[in-house]
């Protein structure tokens, strides 16, 4: 059977929450390897994220989708650059299918920048917003 | 549990209805807009029909007893758990003595509250709905007031935040002005006894939903739409949906507490897969209606039915990449 | 168009699909419709049938398909049924007549050209017969009322009427179970509990059974 993007979507995720980097799969016919940069991630939701050297730490999309800045039902986006925001917070939203799934912020602080797009497609990885990190 | 710590208006428990109890003369009850109660209990993997609040008016506020996930979905609303905001069609968790607060309604005429499990209230003849005037069902047949416990089924599962599409921008009809409501309507048995003018004044008007509408039903003002000549009908039964005309012209459309039965004339009827949209249509917004053929109304259930099968498969997607964890 | 001697067959949306009787408001016609709707209930995809006065609502627990052979299926049987005689029970309802619930008695006297006494004793003069349940939990619809006081429904009906109101609605009478909105005009009241949730049948009245009104007291 050959293998849909959406499995990879799906794999992907797995491998992210289950902290394993890399995975192939043999079939004939087909081989493939994924590779994920699990390092920022797995620290992300547990714990507040150490500031990188830049002082700066990124919320970014854990699934394949359309970004949202903001709900369709709601003018005003999520997050807006300066404003203070506590770690779990919503900064926006992918649009996968009929689900909205949330970008949360993996550390408190101030938002320096929203980096996504309305409507852009974005994958597992892809930076949301920059966050200035309190202290 | 959950503890009502403010609420305005008719607030209710409600599933998704009392059906087959009409030959006692008991009306369906049930959730206004059955679509939303159906997509919160779909975020929460429970049963369809188990019971939630039907929130009409804000302020409402209300605190858990315990850990508990929970949805909000209907009218969009501003609601925040323990301080963090909640996107409308949403599910989230509470932990216990957390504290709901949904302060304002900018979008829709009524929320739903599903919790993890369902509340748990008794089952009457059949459902946990509300029956006003019976007075059972619900909590004690009655609106919620402050005060008030509601139980809720154990449920331990913890699940992550996610929203899911609302019913109204997946199922959006063409062509629906801001604050305006269209819905498709089949004919009913006395639209023959409006000559053609007055059929087509029915039509062409935009009815404004008066205060006084509610769960009961939603009385309409615009031009008079009368008769030819007066009709005197025998009583028989009606359904949510029923588009009556009393003798000033004025229609009222039959809602979920309705009585069963009536006998002012019937012009039309709205059809099943509109009924939410009623549900959500505000005081003082406007109203169509657009007359469809019965197997076009068969096609709108089977579209709506379609759009609760792509929210479960796409709610159970995430469930099975969770439990691959 | 339907011929005045056929029934006519109508629908309520996709919920629902009205059957009415031709003919007179009568006993031997609702104990076809009693007979119709015993039979009806037995269909696939029908919920309940209900009856009303000499018409049947059948409710969709699936909107059939196709509504012709629903439709042939019900004249049929309409044709070939045999009249159902229930063999009910006989109650006995004080009322008190007039008084702030039953504030319509003398709307109705003055409708009608007739005095309060005689609108009274008109009422209560016949055996009603329970020909339907419908309106609101326990509420009965009876036949059996002299037409001389037929009063036709409000113009716009009342947002709330008593618990326990005997009422004029057309040719029609009855009883109010419960306080709610009502489109009739009440002439008396009556203290009888008609439904509770609790009991193995709910309604405490089921159609085929009789009333007889007794004048407790009429308030002018």
């Amino acid at each position: 059977m050959p293998i849909e993007i959406t499995d990879i979507e799906r794999l992907a995720q797995i491998l992210a929450r289950s902290g394993v980097d890399t995975i192939e799969i043999e079939e004939p016919g087909l081989t493939l390897k994924l590779v994920v940069d699990t390092a920022a991630r797995i620290a992300a939701p547990a714990t507040p994220a150490a500031p990188t050297t830049d002082h700066f730490v990124t919320a970014k999309a854990d699934v394949a989708g359309h970004f949202l800045a903001a709900h369709p039902w709601q003018d005003k986006p999520f997050v807006a650059p300066g404003e203070r925001i506590e770690a779990g917070a919503i900064v926006g939203l992918v649009k996968i299918g009929l689900l909205y799934a949330p970008v949360v912020a993996p550390t408190a602080g101030t938002v320096d920048a929203v980096i996504g797009e309305t409507g852009a497609m974005v994958g597992y990885g892809t930076p949301i917003v920059r966050i200035r990190p309190f202290n | 549990m959950i503890e009502i710590l403010s609420v305005t208006g008719p607030a209710s428990i409600q599933d998704l209805g009392r059906f087959d109890q009409y030959r006692f003369g008991v009306g369906t009850s049930g959730a206004m807009d059955d679509v939303a109660l159906r997509a919160g209990n779909i975020l929460l993997g429970n049963d369809e029909n188990a019971a939630g609040i039907e929130i009409p008016m804000m302020p409402f506020s209300l605190r858990f007893g315990r850990d508990m996930a929970f949805a909000l979905t209907g009218a969009g609303v501003e609601a925040e758990i323990a301080g963090r905001a909640v996107p409308p069609w949403w599910r989230s968790h509470a932990r216990a003595a957390d504290i709901l607060n949904i302060k304002a309604m900018p979008h829709g005429a009524r929320l739903y509250l599903a919790v993890s499990g369902g509340v748990d209230v008794p089952i009457v003849l059949g459902s946990r709905s509300t029956q006003f005037r019976g007075e059972f069902g619900g909590l004690n047949g009655r609106p919620l007031q402050v005060g008030d416990i509601l139980p809720c089924a154990t449920s331990t599962a913890t699940i992550g935040e996610l929203g899911v599409e609302p019913a109204d921008i997946t199922l959006a009809r063409p062509n629906t002005a801001a604050d305006e409501t269209i819905v498709r309507v089949i004919v009913a048995g006395e639209y023959d006894g409006f000559d053609a003018d007055t059929q087509a004044l029915f039509w062409s008007s935009s009815w404004k939903i008066t205060p006084q509408s509610n769960r009961y039903g939603y009385r309409l003002q615009g031009p008079a739409v009368k008769p030819k000549a007066p009709i005197e009908k025998r009583s028989h039964g009606i359904v949510p949906g029923v588009i009556q005309i009393p003798p000033n012209g004025q229609p009222i459309i039959q809602m979920r507490d309705a009585q069963t039965s009536g006998g002012y004339p019937k012009i039309a009827t709205v059809i099943r897969a509109d009924l939410w949209r009623l549900g959500q249509a505000r005081l003082g917004s406007k109203l169509r209606f657009e007359q469809t053929a019965y197997t076009d109304a068969l096609a709108a259930e089977a579209e709506m039915s379609a759009y609760l099968e792509r929210l479960r498969a796409n709610v159970r997607l995430v469930e099975e990449t969770r439990t691959c964890r | 168009m339907t011929a005045p001697d056929r029934p006519r067959i109508s629908l309520l949306g996709t919920s629902a699909l009205l059957f009415e009787a031709p003919g007179t408001f009568d006993l031997p016609h609702q104990r076809r419709i009693w007979a119709l709707a015993a039979t009806a209930s037995k269909w696939p995809d029908i919920r309940e049938a209900i009856p009303g006065i000499t018409n049947l609502m059948l409710t969709f627990e699936t909107p059939p398909r196709q509504l012709d052979d629903l439709i042939t299926a019900l004249n049929e049987s309409w044709d070939s049924v045999e009249s159902l005689a229930i063999g009910g029970r006989e109650i006995r309802l004080p009322v008190t007549y007039g008084g702030e619930i039953g504030s319509s008695l003398r709307s109705v006297a003055d409708h009608c050209g007739l005095s309060i006494d005689d609108v009274v004793s008109i009422h209560a003069a016949p055996l009603y017969t329970v020909f339907a349940l419908g309106s609101h939990p326990g509420y009965c619809y009876l036949g059996g009322m002299d037409p001389r006081i037929t009063m036709p429904r409000r113009q716009t009906p009342l947002q709330r009427s008593a618990g326990g109101s005997v009422s004029i609605g057309g040719s029609q009478t009855g009883v109010s179970a419960s306080p709610g909105p009502s489109g009739w005009h009440a002439i008396g009241h009556t203290s009888w509990r008609f439904f509770d949730p609790s009991w193995p049948t709910p309604a405490a009245l089921a159609p085929g059974d009789t009333i007889r009104f007794e004048i407790k007291q009429v308030v002018r």
